[in-house]
């Protein structure tokens, strides 16, 4: 394991939410943001040196980024779906086992000025996600 | 295997070179970067910038600036063509698609026009017009 280039990342979808096989990477993607926040409620009391949080729910949501392809509108039709399908994000696919994947509903955007049109979308969470197991 | 750049350039080369009339305002060619001794009207064509946009796993498109200049030694007796020359490239280029094995054409078109009088360092009375413009080039990777 080392430090990797974001290069080869991937980022794969499938509709049915079934995952694993049927996952199909979206092409023309060049960039995608995970976050993993936890809610953190302020139970701070008299006396206390410093606020004192305790740990809520945890939230997942992120987005994806890369050009307009023709031959690729995964997103937009991810984004009318009305069930989430199974997103998996891959930070390098030549260590194809850390990744995070999950259910998630997606919405999508597209600019378009004359430069070469660009593509995004954003998730969140629709039922448990996995993430990497370090050594 | 990757696509080849420099067939981009072969290939404005090629679109330059191929014109009938274009020949006949610049006979003596059109060259990457400079042109034969002895050659007086000619089309320059060079590489200005050029940036490889990448998307995951590879390249996603090839973006180039080129200056495609006409350029001519100026003759008292004789009429200047560049302004005839600066429009044909013009018309050559300007949103004309380019085919190049390995890419998909996405764009071409003049950034900017350009016309210049240039003076010999060491002798003032060789004068050369340069007329033309920065050409953008974007051509995406793959078929």
């Amino acid at each position: 394991m080392a430090i990797k280039t974001g290069r080869y990342g991937k980022v794969s979808y499938d509709p049915t939410g079934a995952g694993g096989v049927t996952l199909v990477q979206i092409i023309s993607l060049n960039a995608w943001k995970l976050s993993v926040k936890t809610d953190k409620e302020d139970v701070t009391c008299y006396g206390d040196t410093n606020k004192v949080y305790v740990p809520g729910m945890k939230d997942i949501a992120g987005s994806v980024s890369g050009f307009w392809n023709s031959n690729e509108t995964t997103l937009f039709e991810a984004a009318d779906a009305p069930t989430p399908g199974m997103l998996e994000l891959m930070p390098n696919d030549t260590e194809n086992t850390f990744k995070w994947s999950g259910l998630a509903y997606i919405d999508a955007d597209i600019d378009s000025s004359l430069s070469a049109p660009k593509v995004s979308g954003t998730f969140a969470a629709a039922g448990p996600w996995t993430g990497p197991v370090g050594p | 295997m990757p696509p080849d750049t420099s067939a981009i350039d072969a290939a404005l080369l090629d679109r330059l070179g191929a014109d009938a009339l274009l020949k006949t305002l610049a006979p003596h060619g059109v060259w990457f970067d400079e042109a034969p001794a002895g050659a007086i009207k000619f089309v320059i064509v060079s590489l200005v910038d050029a940036v490889d946009v990448d998307q995951h796993g590879g390249h996603a498109y090839e973006d180039l600036l080129y200056a495609v200049e006409y350029r001519e030694l100026k003759q008292a007796e004789a009429q200047s063509k560049a302004r005839q020359a600066a429009q044909r490239i013009r018309e050559l280029l300007d949103d004309q698609p380019l085919t190049v094995t390995g890419y998909t054409w996405m764009a071409t078109y003049r950034e900017r026009p350009e016309r210049h009088t240039e003076v010999d360092d060491l002798d003032a009375s060789i004068k050369w017009n340069r007329r033309g413009g920065q050409y953008r080039v974007q051509m995406a990777v793959g078929t």
